[in-house]
């Protein structure tokens, strides 16, 4: 009896030790690396010992006031004794405060151990401290601005596009017309379609010699190539990326929505079309209402999906060209730039920000409206 | 209201006929049940007459106008679908209201026939409810009442009751019979149950492999069956079949069951005659075959073999030969198991078929009054 | 000729008019029109979809010259696989194409293996915490890659694992896991518990009754599963860009390598890593809707 009780949580165990492993762990040391740093302290002692309590720590490079002094042997290997001084000192600490407590020669610059009356702080524990240094070197970078607006204008023109196609998309498989399957098998393409191929793929569409001029050239529209993508022309880069998202991402939408729309019982649609609602009142009074919930989740990922862009832009724009919030991510990270994976996990923790704040959004926003709709 | 009329309808789902040339005409006002067996074709005729899907053959008139092509919306046809459809993100006011809402009917208007529908249906209290968490009955009280709501030339029903427990059921039907009685619409019910067709119907028309098999009032598809298969599907316990042969019998022609002979009503002599030294069927229905508990004259002898007391009568199992019999006593006729009666069968209660065809023969004089 | 037909054609309307029968003739052919405008829009999309599939491979099958030249062909003329070629000659691809594939095998493996007794028990068992640890999983499934790549390859570096193929599949398998829960978890919960009642009734144990009667049925959807992680591992470039450098896979190393290689490389990699999902969706895609529509609930 016990045993089955125990059961299911067995069978849970190694999923879940994966997931913190992988999710938990990660997340705190992003955490780390985005508010912590390595530093050196001067631990100030209430006595002079190593053990004892600490007062409060100083900055390196502090200056301090020797207020008492304190010899003290210290046996060296070979058994032969030396002088070994501890002070005690009073000095400003980070917060700004005067503090006093003892230090031991060897954390401290002073000229003369028995006269001199200052000292400076050279060494110390090492150890970490809370700094908001890397987020404000990202929020003052300035490149942070173009790829936080470039990150959203894209969210902003992708998403409607995409729901609207799947939307489209969905209605077209629920038509019931000869030869669906294979429609089907033509619109699920692009899920198994690589972000990086598609950037490619519409590349090889708006670059100079590429297809979309070929084709202008060729017809006659335009006399001689227009360059889309190049410094200075960013709307036509973002149509392509645009175009390159919402042909490779539609899909998923649309399986989603379709899987919403068969768990909707045709009687429902049918009832809409008996009492006289055509195809737009129908999808208006009738489909939409009663596929919000789908809708959210496809809202949901699609938006945290569409805020890590990062290949596609790569790929149609070329590095560097055209910012966005994960490629500042990679660019700081990357190893043979600026190797900092601080500022990386500030982007990242930026990111994962954005997509919190949204999803909460969005399932406030679909919540409150219902509401307002049993008061009405 | 006005009539409907399907016409040589034919519709096929890749190359099965689902329905194959049916031809039905509903008056105007008239209430006819679509009666058959699952997948015998009577919801894809409702649905074709509805325009949730287009006959491939054929056309279907409804107040003498053809809406063969037509979207459901342009036929101005009102319906209560088998799962209610109610919709669950709008309130009862508002499901209600959809059909009218949609044809943008004046505010004023629009509220006065919601309630007055509500008011019919006993579920004014409930309007401005949601049917999220509505029983099945409300759920069905809310969908009659958005198709008499919409006011439309014709009502069509999809077996409205099959959802609803036994004790509801029974009391839904006779609430609809009542309601659409005194509303008067042309009405097109769909349904696999017998009773309620029955019960219900001005005219029942019986449908087997997407075929109209017989359209007759409830009484004449009972007690005049086309052919063997109406017999058997209506009426619990169906009608008893017994293989006869038709022989020259003390110098008249007789139908001849074990070792009784019976003789055939005048009427039916002529059409009879061809079927002399065949064999045929004679059908006869539980409650119309007497039950003797001792020797009469013209009464075959037969052993019980199974007696089951329903409440209201008791149901015996007897065998003729190779013959299943059921026949119905009065609760206080003494038999058991294995005891003997004997059996009176009145000729003039008797459906004579042909053993081959499985339909009845019947005089001329019936096939013109038909 | 039944009585009903019978008697309808004595109550039959009028015969047609010629107003009535040009009536029933636009109706006719406004029921059609609405029919073939379906297709139409259907035949648009599908063409959205194909046409950017069909030039990349045109761009694959030609000669690098005409990769290279302008106008460009709409249609590899002449038929060449100089261009592939030269893309798979090229230094560093075929290297990297067998990482992607031993990643996304290992992702694929230890995905299933993980995710099936926890799918398994998220069907099958009702025990206190069921629901919060289901709407865990489903919360992490849309984690973005982005929060985790960062912190996973300083832990990596710190712990020797940085730049390894199999490090890179642990990361992928964490990326797919949540998915492959629910998803598997879907899959038994569309197979009656009363299989393996009956089962055990007729003599097996509980692992038995598992082994012999679920998993052979639930194969299918579980295969499904699997070829999702497949296809994701194959597919995701940036983590697999932050955690290898000598060890890249064949995303990471074509973007790398974006920038320093002429149209030739970059489109005939683009259409080269296209390939091996365009067969799997064609083998998942009849499961993809149960899949989705599962997990949506």
């Amino acid at each position: 009896m016990k045993k089955t009780k125990l059961l299911p949580y067995l069978l849970l165990l190694p999923s879940m030790i994966y997931l913190l492993l992988f999710f938990a762990y990660p997340m705190l040391e992003s955490f780390q690396l985005a508010f912590r740093r390595e530093g050196q302290f001067l631990n100030l002692r209430v006595e002079p010992q190593d053990e004892a309590a600490v007062v409060g720590t100083l900055a390196l490079q502090t200056d301090v006031t020797v207020l008492e002094r304190q010899r003290l042997e210290e046996t060296l290997p070979n058994g032969r004794t030396r002088p070994f001084y501890w002070f005690r000192v009073e000095g400003l600490d980070t917060a700004g405060t005067t503090i006093e407590g003892w230090a031991s020669q060897a954390n401290l610059f002073i000229e003369s151990r028995t006269e001199s009356t200052t000292a400076r702080v050279v060494g110390g524990e090492s150890a970490r401290e809370w700094t908001l240094d890397y987020v404000n070197r990202m929020l003052n970078d300035y490149r942070f601005g173009s790829a936080l607006g470039t990150t959203i204008l894209l969210v902003v023109l992708i998403l409607p596009l995409q729901f609207i196609l799947a939307i489209i998309m969905a209605l077209v498989l629920q038509a019931q017309i000869r030869g669906s399957s294979l429609f089907l098998y033509i619109f699920a393409i692009p899920l198994g379609i690589s972000d990086l191929a598609s950037g490619i793929i519409w590349y090889s569409i708006f670059t100079q010699r590429g297809f979309l001029n070929s084709f202008l050239v060729g017809t006659g529209v335009l006399e001689s190539p227009y360059i889309f993508i190049r410094v200075g022309n960013e709307s036509w880069m973002i149509a392509a990326i645009v175009l390159a998202e919402v042909w490779r991402a539609t899909s998923i939408v649309m399986v989603i929505v379709v899987s919403g729309l068969q768990a909707l019982p045709r009687d429902y649609i049918e009832a809409g079309q008996v009492f006289g609602a055509n195809l737009w009142q129908r999808l208006r009074y009738i489909i939409l209402p009663l596929l919000k919930p789908s809708l959210q989740v496809a809202l949901i990922l699609r938006t945290i999906l569409a805020l890590q862009v990062f290949a596609v832009v790569v790929a149609i724009a070329g590095r560097d060209v055209l910012s966005v919030l994960a490629y500042e991510t990679y660019r700081w990270y990357d190893p043979q730039r600026f190797n900092s994976p601080n500022m990386a996990a500030v982007y990242a923790g930026f990111i994962m920000l954005l997509s919190l704040g949204v999803s909460l959004f969005y399932l406030r926003a679909v919540r409150s409206e219902e509401e307002a709709a049993k008061l009405l | 209201m006005a009539e409907i009329i399907v016409e040589h309808a034919v519709k096929k789902f890749g190359k099965f006929v689902a329905i194959d040339d049916v031809s039905l005409t509903v008056d105007d006002k008239e209430f006819v049940v679509l009666l058959g067996p699952s997948g015998c074709g009577k919801t894809t005729l409702l649905r074709a007459i509805a325009g949730l899907g287009m006959v491939n053959e054929g056309r279907v008139l409804i107040g003498g106008r053809d809406v063969t092509y037509l979207q459901p919306k342009e036929r101005n046809v009102s319906m209560v679908f088998q799962n209610y459809a109610i919709f669950p993100h709008m309130t009862v006011f508002d499901n209600i209201a959809f059909g009218l809402k949609m044809r943008k009917t004046p505010r004023d208007v629009l509220q006065e026939r919601v309630e007055t529908a509500a008011r019919l249906l006993h579920i004014e209290d409930m309007l401005d409810r949601r049917p999220g968490t509505m029983s099945g009955g409300q759920r069905q009280r809310i969908a009659v009442a958005r198709a008499i709501a919409y006011d439309a030339q014709a009502l069509l029903m999809d077996e409205p009751l099959s959802n609803l427990d036994a004790l509801l059921r029974l009391e839904m039907r006779a609430e609809l019979k009542a309601l659409l009685g005194r509303l008067g619409a042309t009405t097109i019910y769909v349904t696999h149950d017998q009773i309620e067709a029955l019960s219900m119907g001005d005219r029942i028309a019986v449908m087997r492999k997407g075929q109209i098999v017989q359209v007759d009032t409830p009484t004449r598809v009972y007690d005049l069956p086309v052919d063997h298969f109406v017999g058997s599907f209506i009426g619990n316990p169906p009608m008893n079949f017994m293989r006869a042969s038709v022989q020259k019998h003390d110098g008249a022609l007789q139908a001849r069951v074990g070792d009784l002979y019976i003789t055939p009503p005048d009427y039916m002599l002529a059409a009879l005659r061809p079927y002399e030294g065949k064999d045929i069927y004679i059908g006869i229905r539980a409650e119309n075959t007497e039950v003797l508990s001792q020797p009469g004259a013209g009464a075959l002898p037969v052993t019980v073999e199974v007696v089951e007391p329903l409440g209201a009568m008791n149901l015996l199992t007897i065998l003729i030969e190779d013959n299943v019999l059921k026949v119905s006593t009065h609760p206080d006729f003494p038999v058991v198991a294995g005891g003997q009666v004997w059996l009176l069968f009145p000729e003039a209660k008797i459906r004579w078929m042909d053993r081959d065809t499985g339909r009845a023969i019947t005089p001329e004089l019936e096939q013109v009054v038909a | 000729m039944t009585e009903a037909t019978v008697r309808s054609e004595v109550g039959s309307p009028a015969p047609m008019t010629q107003a009535v029968q040009a009536a029933r003739r636009r109706a006719k052919m406004r029921h059609t029109l609405r029919r073939a405008s379906v297709y139409a829009v259907a035949i648009a999309i599908a063409l959205w979809i194909l046409v950017p599939i069909w030039l990349i491979f045109t761009m694959a099958f030609s000669t690098p010259q005409d990769v290279r030249s302008f106008p460009k062909p709409f249609y590899p003329s002449p038929f060449s696989t100089d261009t592939i070629e030269f893309f798979l000659n090229t230094e560093g691809v075929l290297r990297s194409t067998l990482n992607s594939f031993i990643v996304a095998i290992i992702a694929l493996l230890l995905s299933t293996a993980i995710a099936m007794p926890a799918g398994y028990a998220i069907a099958r068992f009702v025990f206190r915490g069921r629901d919060t640890i289901r709407l865990g999983i489903l919360s992490v499934r849309a984690f973005p890659v982005v929060v985790l790549a960062v912190p996973l390859a300083v832990v990596f570096i710190r712990l020797g694992m940085f730049d390894q193929t199999y490090s890179l599949a642990l990361m992928h398998t964490a990326l797919t896991l949540p998915t492959t829960i629910l998803v598997i978890a879907s899959v038994f919960m569309g197979l009656p518990y009363e299989f393996e009642e009956a089962a055990q009734v007729f003599g097996c144990t509980r692992l038995q009754a598992f082994w012999r009667v679920v998993l052979p049925l639930a194969v299918p959807g579980i295969a499904a599963a699997a070829v999702l992680t497949f296809v994701l591992s194959w597919n995701e470039v940036f983590a697999a860009i932050l955690l290898t450098i000598t060890n890249r896979t064949l995303p990471a190393q074509i973007l790398y390598n974006l920038d320093k290689s002429g149209d030739p490389y970059k489109f005939a990699g683009g259409f080269f890593m296209l390939v091996p999902s365009l067969i799997f969706i064609f083998f998942i895609r009849r499961y993809l809707f149960s899949m989705w529509g599962q997990l949506n609930k």
